[in-house]
């Protein structure tokens, strides 16, 4: 029972990151590398924010709000100067920002754990089933849906989604249209930002907080994008339950071997599906 | 891209001036920092013929580095080899090792092979850390990682080491200008001009690709053991994905696509390096926010510099 609740609050962690970086690659075509940075930093603000408030969701108010704008803040002043360049260079830029943001962090939070302690709301486990959880996972859980559905909602049924989806589909036949694409782009990479930050405001109380916290996340996220397919969400949605459960199982039975097999995983699907594995379409790369 | 006649010149005798300045200024201390610069600038010109020439972004360098390391740590310490055999062994097996991963890598094109060499450099990480640990030390690594023995010259003071690099330099990268201007290293060029048409032309792609991907590999194992034993230890450290990033960064600071391009890049990453932490421990911010600033105003890198101006600043990098 624990490891299906474990599993999936993973699941749905894993979701949000790899939610906003499949939505930045349809939009902009390119992998963002500082996801895992953006995420890093969404749990070290929360920390911040609980130190000075003492309010856990207060943290998890902020902290995607600050970070989405630092993603717009990257678009605006360097992503956007080589769109019409080759993909390696977008590449670049956003590796580039991992060794900026991660110096940022250790200048202003230091080398040293950081611990978020767990909201006192969902500091007692619950029993479930005639096993005990601890209740903040139920949190994440509750809380992950939510956001996914929201996020639904925003890309399928609002006017918001359409613009973000044909501006995806056909930059410049949007453009032609009079959809502000700049702008659209300025937005789809603050909305993956701030997901990330909310990833990892919401990881905050789960894990030590500390700098290789962004690399370990995002070779997950990579995994779980491409096995979804690149820039489709719903791909998304069952790689992520497809990781997070194995990474649940993983660690309780064959600890060692957790990192191998999925790795394994991503190379197969890379090989043999490189379109992901819940591509409807024939092979596109 | 290409550089200009006077601008190949100028660079080479940049490159040329640095070489010579530990022999001018002895006691070790400027050997040991340029033929740290050399080690690594030999690295980034294998590099540079995957990324630059071949135009595939490959961010699991560091694992062809390391295995160069490792096997010439392993068969020194462990096995007790003799340094130039052991030396020639850790080129083949970084051959070896691209030419294991290329099977793999070399079925996916454009980002799709940045992700798979990532992924599998980080195996390789996690292997070399964990269940090697019988042959690789684990986490705490190989000490005493020795230095070769040559005509009885003591290779262990810095000032002679630093000539030994300095002739293993030379010959990769006169090696490498050769095979940058044969036909081999001209159709890497259209491969990456547009790969459809050099696979219509009646090249083989794939093969094209696999084989500047294992040549990079020996370039790679040779370096990685001239680090080893430069500074006499290898770890798990050298197999870490900061090391493909850092090699990419030298490559692009310096001007991807050229053949001197990435030996200027290396030095000017370690000099910076020098000089930064020297006054800040944060100098490694310092620098990826010069190389984000790299990537926007100065796409061809300190080589683009030397470019006609006709060439410059867009980018293509070709």
């Amino acid at each position: 029972m624990s490891i299906l609740i474990i599993g999936l609050s993973l699941s749905f962690l894993l979701f949000l990151l790899a939610a906003g970086l499949t939505l930045i690659f349809g939009m902009l075509g390119v992998i963002n590398f500082a996801h895992g940075a953006l995420y890093m930093l969404g749990a070290y603000i929360c920390y911040q924010v609980v130190t000075m408030t003492g309010s856990f969701w207060i943290g998890l108010l902020v902290a995607p709000l600050v970070v989405a704008l630092l993603g717009a803040l990257m678009e605006m002043t360097a992503l956007r100067r080589v769109y019409d360049r080759d993909h390696i260079y977008q590449l670049l830029l956003t590796f580039g920002f991992i060794l900026v943001i991660d110096e940022l962090t250790k200048v202003i939070w230091g080398l040293d754990y950081k611990q978020v302690p767990t909201p006192a709301l969902f500091a007692q486990p619950v029993e479930l089933f005639g096993s005990m959880i601890p209740s903040y996972r139920l949190f994440v859980i509750g809380f992950g849906a939510a956001v996914s559905l929201a996020l639904f909602l925003l890309l399928d049924r609002s006017k918001w989604g359409i613009v973000i989806r044909a501006a995806s589909a056909d930059a410049d036949m949007a453009q032609a249209l009079g959809i502000d694409v700049s702008r659209v782009r300025t937005a789809v990479f603050a909305l993956g930002a701030g997901l990330a930050a909310i990833g990892g405001a919401v990881t905050a109380p789960l894990v030590p907080i500390e700098l290789g916290m962004g690399f370990s996340i995002i070779i997950d996220c990579f995994i779980v994008v491409i096995i979804g397919g690149l820039g489709n969400i719903r791909g998304a949605i069952l790689a992520s339950l497809l990781i997070g459960m194995a990474r649940a199982a993983g660690y309780t039975y064959a600890t060692e071997w957790v990192e191998l097999i999925t790795f394994a995983l991503l190379i197969g699907t890379l090989m043999f599906r490189p379109a992901g594995l819940f591509s409807v379409k024939g092979r596109t790369a | 891209m290409k550089t200009t006649w006077l601008g190949t010149a100028l660079m080479g005798l940049i490159v040329g001036a640095m070489i010579l300045v530990p022999f001018v200024w002895t006691g070790g201390e400027a050997a040991n920092l340029v033929a740290l610069i050399l080690v690594w600038a030999l690295f980034a010109i294998g590099f540079d013929l995957v990324f630059g020439t071949a135009g595939m972004l490959s961010f699991g360098h560091a694992a062809l580095l390391g295995s160069g390391g490792y096997a010439l740590a392993i068969l020194t310490v462990a096995h007790g080899w003799g340094f130039m055999p052991a030396l020639g062994m850790a080129a083949l097996v970084g051959a070896a090792m691209a030419f294991g991963l290329s099977i793999f890598a070399v079925r996916v094109s454009g980002l799709f092979f940045s992700l798979l060499t990532l992924a599998l450099a980080q195996m390789i990480y996690v292997l070399a850390s964990t269940k090697l640990r019988g042959l690789t030390g684990g986490l705490d690594g190989i000490a005493g990682v020795p230095r070769p023995a040559l005509f009885g010259i003591d290779l262990y003071d810095n000032d002679n080491f630093y000539v030994f690099i300095v002739v293993v330099f030379l010959i990769g990268l006169g090696l490498m200008a050769l095979l940058r201007a044969s036909p081999f290293g001209r159709s890497l060029r259209a491969v990456q001009a547009n790969e459809v048409r050099a696979a219509q032309l009646g090249y083989n792609v794939q093969r094209l690709r696999q084989a500047a991907f294992v040549i990079s590999g020996a370039y790679a194992g040779v370096a990685g053991s001239l680090l080893a034993s430069l500074i006499f230890y290898i770890s798990p450290q050298m197999l870490h994905w900061s090391v493909s990033g850092d090699v990419l960064i030298m490559t692009v600071l310096g001007g991807k696509g050229t053949l001197l391009g990435p030996v200027l890049g290396v030095a000017v990453f370690e000099l910076l390096k020098e000089e930064l932490s020297q006054y800040t421990q944060y100098w490694y911010g310092i620098l990826g926010a010069v190389f984000i600033a790299a990537t926007i105003f100065l796409p061809n890198g300190i080589a683009g510099l030397f470019a006609p101006r006709r060439d410059r600043d867009k980018g293509e990098g070709r």
